[in-house]
């Protein structure tokens, strides 16, 4: 553990203060909302009881700035959304594609811990490469931003390509990239006989998907979970010989422990997989986003745009001032 | 095997409407044809024995074309050696042709959610099925890879060129095979794995069709309300009207039904509608109300086997003066929208509309017969879908786990109670009930 002493700990309206007036800077929001500002719906949280200050629209950035310094909120929100009245969330222009991966709801955590964890942030960031793997290499989206949140990461996905998707498309691409239904592979053999494959017998697509985001949620149960349709039993069962999973012998596996047992496992899974983002945020046209520069009052973590996955760290990047220096 | 004209599966390829283009007098489909009756005599194990089932004009093709999917969906009644002419190839000019005169009447007559428009489109996804099904595979391949390029201008589309299929819910996602964003449907892979896409170019065809027909329907419609239709198609949508609505007549005295329609019983609510009713709060408020409860209480009250008869049946089927609707279903749904947190009419007055819409009645104030049919009488939502559009409803209890939509809850713990108070009855509602 680090020597941070009041990270994850809630600010004060001090440091909420001291936050707005010294440290941040419009320069900090990334360009992708910067440059349509005055279409978005802004909302705030001034008291930590959620954004109830909604139908907010700002003009520029200016405008904005004056009103973060004066007003230091517990937490400010744009729209996914782009409006022709925003303050009115009337005029439906378009909607980014979000996944949110939050690390204190992801449903296996080796962790355990309460809140939020240096492992669990860890954990989030590698769902999210998992998921931008997917957007790009399956679905061929380009333009996908991610952004910390403060407890976990947003996917702004701005591909002009699914900008107009109705929630009901973007539902489907929700459970593609998620692994949300177990693969049907039917097929009709050569003696005119129809036939079914498993999802780990068809390498590619989306039984891929499927098969990595299970392989994912296998190999991070601890044990101790309670899953839908599964005894105690046979978590020990799977327990004992997920590393056959690891070594990507699916079949070895579901010989092991049973194929009307594999079944009800994976019809589990793909409920788990679902679990690794909020889904709701995905579906929802007209959701408001913690905006990207502001602060996490909750945590005492700066709401941060990610330029580089791989290399972000949390603990160093998304950390203000007033943190630094009181540590 | 001779080659198949895609015609005969694709109403909609150049070849089609070129054809249907040359043909077209309207005032002649009444004729008899004796063309079309000599395709019919020789097609192999059609049944001649009642001249009445034999269509000998186009007129009375298009009515046997939507006869034949009712009869099939109804089951007993079906003989199929009375429509083998439908899935001759030889039949296809005549078919294509038959296919715009019907869809060109439902069009200008109904509204493309009408029960009569959602027939249509069925028997059509019904009709390419059958028809690919019963093409030699070889020839199956060849025919399917030549629509996929008219329709789509290739056999590895981007996915966002099947939005419309995805919307409407004809194919999901996790159904195709995609790479780089392109959905691969060619003959490019080897092994089980082609024969997996086959599969899936097979079910993407009638999706395809269905989707067109669709959309063709809406121009009809539109066009139909700015130009008056030719009195013949008229006279057929009537027809049709009246052939369908012989299908979906209940008789008053009926016992068939296992899940009797009857008053609203509270306590065999599942949790999430108990819920709803207490009022939610803003942001799950509007859908709660809209999409859950409205279609909840209305197929609760009016046709809860929905899910086991899956007949797309209207509202006035049950309530043909809609007494109940108005008096019993609308004041349970606006009581609950009142006890949301603001009250939903209150924010948000045009849901009293959207209400309307969901029980198939249009975008107006309050359900009028006249407009019934303008929208879809919507079926609750899943329990998969509240959970994620609506998861502050979603208190699930143990018969939760076995179901897999709130009206099978509620026609389950109906069937519970009854047993508890009577001893008896062993019709177990099924419908939607998980493995």
């Amino acid at each position: 553990m680090r020597g941070v002493i009041r990270i994850f700990q809630e600010a004060t309206p001090e440091d909420r203060k001291k936050y707005y007036t010294r440290e941040w800077k419009p320069e900090k929001i990334p360009a992708f909302i910067r440059e349509n500002i005055h279409l978005r719906e802004f909302g705030f949280d001034h008291t930590g009881q959620g954004p109830n200050d909604r139908y907010r629209f700002f003009r520029d950035e200016k405008l904005l700035k004056k009103f973060l310094r004066y007003r230091a909120p517990y937490a400010a929100y744009s729209s996914v959304a782009l409006y022709d009245k925003p303050w009115k969330r009337e005029g439906w222009i378009s909607s980014e594609l979000v996944f949110d991966v939050d690390a204190k709801d992801i449903p296996v955590r080796p962790c355990g811990c309460d809140n939020v964890c240096e492992e669990c942030l860890d954990q989030a960031k590698e769902i999210v490469a998992m998921i931008i793997d997917t957007l790009r290499d399956d679905l061929g989206l380009q333009e996908i931003h991610v952004v910390y949140s403060g407890r976990g990461y947003h996917i702004r996905v701005l591909d002009p390509t699914i900008l107009r998707l109705d929630s009901e498309v973007r539902g489907q691409i929700l459970r593609y990239v998620m692994g949300g239904d177990v693969p049907r592979l039917l097929y009709t053999g050569l003696d005119g006989r129809m036939r079914s494959l498993d999802h780990f017998m068809a390498p590619l697509g989306y039984p891929r998907v499927f098969t990595e985001r299970s392989r994912y949620i296998i190999l991070h149960l601890s044990g101790d979970e309670k899953i839908e349709d599964i005894t105690r039993q046979t978590m020990n069962k799977i327990m004992e010989y997920r590393d056959l999973i690891e070594s990507d012998k699916w079949g070895e596996f579901k010989g092991v422990i049973g194929p009307r047992v594999y079944d009800r496992l994976i019809g589990s899974v793909a409920k788990l997989n679902l679990q690794l983002v909020d889904a709701k945020v995905t579906v929802d046209l007209k959701r408001i986003l913690r905006l990207p520069s502001s602060l996490h009052s909750k945590v005492s973590m700066i709401c941060t745009y990610v330029k580089d996955l791989e290399s972000f760290d949390p603990l160093e990047d998304a950390v203000p001032d007033f943190v630094k220096e009181g540590s | 095997m001779a080659m198949v004209s895609t015609v005969f599966i694709n109403p909609f390829s150049q070849e089609a409407k070129e054809l249907v283009k040359a043909s077209g007098d309207l005032d002649r489909i009444m004729e008899e044809d004796a063309r079309l009756l000599n395709i019919i005599e020789y097609t192999r194990g059609q049944r001649l024995d009642d001249d009445s089932r034999i269509p000998g004009s186009l007129w009375e093709f298009a009515i046997k074309r939507i006869e034949w999917y009712l009869e099939k969906k109804g089951y007993q009644r079906y003989q199929p050696g009375y429509y083998r002419f439908l899935f001759n190839p030889q039949i296809a000019e005549f078919d294509v042709i038959t296919f715009y005169v019907l869809a060109q009447a439902i069009g200008a007559k109904f509204n493309p959610n009408s029960r009569e428009s959602r027939i249509f489109m069925e028997s059509e996804a019904e009709i390419v099925k059958e028809r690919l099904l019963r093409i030699e595979s070889r020839e199956r391949e060849r025919v399917i890879s030549k629509i996929l390029r008219e329709m789509l201008d290739s056999e590895t589309p981007h996915w966002t060129q099947l939005e419309k299929l995805l919307e409407n819910r004809r194919i999901k996602l996790t159904e195709l095979i995609l790479k780089d964003g392109e959905v691969i449907l060619d003959k490019s892979a080897t092994g089980r794995t082609q024969q997996v896409i086959n599969a899936i170019r097979e079910k993407i065809i009638p999706a395809l069709i269905v989707q067109e027909t669709q959309e063709y329907l809406y121009k009809v419609h539109e066009m139909a309300a700015k130009i008056e239709p030719h009195p013949i198609l008229t006279r057929l949508a009537e027809k049709i009207r009246e052939r369908i609505s012989r299908e979906f007549f209940i008789p008053k005295k009926t016992g068939a039904r296992t899940i009797k329609a009857s008053k609203l019983d509270f306590d065999a609510f599942p949790p999430c509608i108990k819920n709803t009713i207490k009022g939610v709060r803003a942001g799950n408020r509007n859908d709660a109300i809209v999409l859950l409860l409205t279609g909840f209480l209305s197929y609760a009250r009016l046709y809860p086997s929905v899910f086991k008869d899956r007949k797309p049946h209207k509202v006035s089927d049950f309530d043909p003066t809609l007494n109940i609707t108005l008096n019993e279903i609308l004041p349970m749904i606006y009581e609950a929208a009142d006890n949301c947190e603001p009250p939903l009419f209150q924010d948000d007055p045009q849901e009293k509309l959207n209400i309307t819409a969901k029980l198939g009645f249009g975008l107006h104030e309050t359900p009028s017969l006249e407009n019934e049919g303008e929208t879809k009488w919507y079926t609750p939502m899943s329990c998969e879908k509240i959970k994620i559009h609506l998861p502050v409803v979603c208190k699930p209890d143990s018969l939760c786990e076995k179901i897999q939509n709130p009206l099978t809850y509620y026609n389950r713990k109906r069937w519970q109670k009854k047993r508890k108070n009577e001893g008896g009855d062993k019709d177990i509602p099924r419908g939607n009930t998980r493995r």
